[in-house]
């Protein structure tokens, strides 16, 4: 089929099993793609780009926060340390709690000053991420 | 010979241990927890036995379940892979009063290599090089922190028993010792039930260089030469290599003459590595104080493959033949480094969020193929990587006829891997071997941190070849491979099937 985008114009077809092949200027590339509709992966010479994911990248591995003050998992993993209680005072930085994932342990800190509402999560436990572990205030 | 083993271990060491027995006509068992009932090596398998839950310490770490899986499917040899149980003493002499076969080292060998305070006086008295450093007797935080002050800034932190660059943890001048000692104990604890610390002084800029050795029941033990895994991420190793670029003929000899004294000084039986401190600050013709002994592997390596591809060994089969009493199947004076071969470890990590471990299903997976290039892996297209296991998705190793030959077909074998539905390292893995410096071989173990910033260096600029399949993606119905379940859920190990 025919596309068109900002930059130029070519010819793309869909090979089938994820593959397409895409033809500018006489020039043809091999692409793969997957994924939901609306949030696909797209691979193509050996690099793969997620268009839906570029603006929400995080660039550490300390844990998302969201609008309410609670702290999530960035990933699925298992609960290996609390290192605070509920009524705790911390200080931005302060390690609230170990998660391991894959042999890999990732310490959760706090991202600002406040007081420990609550914890959400046992040790043991395996978390999912957006699941609040911790809430600060 | 067996006429039936049981791997216990997972992933793509258990799919590669069944390959060779199938190629020796042995039957195999597989072992397998809740999250790996559809696995890979389960499904190539003979045969397959639960043995417990997800957490490892309760199916691939516990001996009891694994020794009854083997009583009840009549398996003759355990084969152990590597991490998990492979390293545990305990464990082979359980196999042997079971009345199964081990197939690696006698459990002494392997007590007297697993303590590292043993390991080293044992090489002191054997004429090994060793590194300073210490196992306090005393393992409390205080007397560990005593440790640190006297084998110097910056230190090492590591378990006692284990390896794998699991739970160890650098203390440099300025750092926080107290919360990496006990950082370390947790991970120590977690990964192999023994807190035990161990101390040592970091020698700085070295490469990592190991000896393969092998040796029988017959008092052969020999040299199948050195693999540089200088290429290391906190101290996982991502890169391996033979030869290695650093290592004149006369420096190849005099460190498998000590890799050998190594084994034969514990007893070593089967396959095992020494592995090597190789200090490039050392003037040349400083003797034997080039290298130090660093520890010793009493198991299959993940980088076998590279032996393997530059002697034309296969080691695995070796392993098979020796646990069943027979001589080393192969001319110690007819073996050399034929080549070059690389490997690269293809992890399911996230360089540019702190290496984060990626989890979910694999929607899209083709691996590359053509002259010169062997993956081993664990997984296909529609598998789920669980999140309680290693993060390692795949092995690509390369051979050429040189070092420069066996780069460029990294560089290309890499451009071929397809992996779609979580992130990995491929491309990371791609920049590296195009380095200047990693072409040129001027490597070291803190080379590859170095350069992260530049290997990671992101662009957010989208081909145009790209753009066109984004946009024509989501109107092409049956283009669109959606998962029918939650990406993360890692109970759900039976993944999305086109």
């Amino acid at each position: 089929m025919r596309f068109t985008t900002d930059a130029t114009s070519g010819e793309a077809e869909f090979i089938g099993n994820g593959e397409w092949r895409v033809v500018i200027d006489g020039q043809a590339h091999r692409v793969f793609a997957a994924g939901p509709a609306d949030a696909p992966w797209i691979w193509y010479d050996g690099v793969v780009y997620r268009p839906d994911v570029y603006d929400r990248r995080t660039t550490s591995s300390t844990a998302r926060r969201d609008t309410t003050g609670s702290l999530s998992a960035p990933m699925p993993a298992t609960v290996r340390a609390i290192e605070v209680a509920a009524g705790d005072h911390v200080s931005r930085g302060d390690t609230l709690l170990v998660l391991e994932a894959m042999k890999m342990e990732l310490p959760i800190k706090a991202p600002a000053d406040g007081t420990v509402v609550s914890i959400g999560c046992r040790v043991g436990e395996l978390v999912q991420p957006g699941v609040p572990l911790v809430e600060l205030r | 010979m067996f006429r039936k083993i049981l791997i216990a271990n997972r992933g793509e060491i258990a799919v590669r241990v069944m390959r060779t027995c199938r190629e020796m006509g042995i039957a195999t068992v597989a072992v397998y927890s809740d999250a790996d009932r559809r696995a890979r090596h389960v499904l190539e398998a003979d045969e397959a036995v639960h043995v417990g839950p997800a957490a490892p310490a309760e199916s691939y770490l516990d001996a009891g379940r694994i020794l009854e899986a083997a009583r009840s499917t009549g398996a003759e040899a355990v084969h152990p892979g590597y991490g998990f149980l492979s390293e545990n003493p305990a464990f082979a002499a359980a196999c042997a009063d079971a009345g199964v076969v081990f197939i690696g080292p006698p459990p002494d060998a392997m007590r007297a290599m697993g303590s590292k305070i043993g390991a080293r006086r044992l090489m002191q008295t054997s004429g090994v090089p060793v590194v300073p450093g210490e196992t306090p007797a005393d393992q409390s935080t205080r007397a560990l922190l005593d440790a640190v002050t006297r084998v110097g800034r910056p230190a090492l932190i590591k378990p006692s028993s284990g390896g794998g660059g699991i739970g160890m943890r650098v203390v440099r001048a300025d750092d926080d010792a107290e919360a990496a000692i006990e950082g370390a104990r947790r991970d120590a604890e977690h990964a192999f039930g023994d807190g035990t610390l161990y101390v040592e002084r970091l020698v700085e800029r070295p490469r990592h260089v190991e000896i393969q050795i092998f040796a029988d029941t017959h008092g052969n033990c020999v040299s199948l030469f050195e693999r540089e895994c200088s290429i290391q991420r906190r101290h996982q190793k991502v890169m391996e290599e033979s030869p290695s670029p650093a290592l004149t003929p006369e420096l190849r000899t005099r460190m498998g003459e000590a890799a050998v004294a190594a084994a034969r000084a514990v007893g070593y039986q089967n396959a095992g590595t020494v592995e090597f401190l190789l200090d490039p600050s050392a003037a040349l013709g400083a003797g034997d104080q080039s290298f130090f002994f660093l520890e010793m592997n009493t198991r299959l390596q993940v980088e076998h493959p590279v032996t393997e591809l530059v002697t034309g060994l296969d080691l695995v089969r070796a392993q098979l033949l020796v646990a069943a009493g027979q001589p080393l199947p192969f001319r110690p004076e007819r073996l050399n480094q034929r080549g070059h071969a690389i490997e690269l470890r293809v992890y399911a990590e996230d360089p540019a969020t702190g290496f984060l471990p990626q989890a979910g299903p694999l929607l899209l997976y083709r691996e590359p193929r053509g002259p010169g290039v062997r993956v081993d892996s664990g997984f296909s297209e529609g598998d789920t990587v669980p999140v309680h296991y290693d993060p390692l998705l795949a092995k690509l190793v390369v051979s050429g006829e040189t070092r420069q030959a066996a780069l460029a077909r990294a560089d290309r074998a890499l451009g071929e891997f397809v992996v779609l539905g979580i992130t990995t390292n491929i491309g990371l893995l791609r920049r590296l071997v195009q380095h200047p410096e990693v072409r040129a071989g001027r490597l070291d173990t803190g080379l590859l941190d170095r350069l992260l910033p530049e290997l990671t260096a992101g662009s957010s600029e989208m081909p145009e070849p790209v753009a066109a399949v984004v946009g024509l993606y989501a109107t092409t119905p049956s283009a669109v491979a959606t998962p029918g379940h939650a990406t993360n859920d890692p109970w759900n190990s039976g993944g999305w099937r086109p």
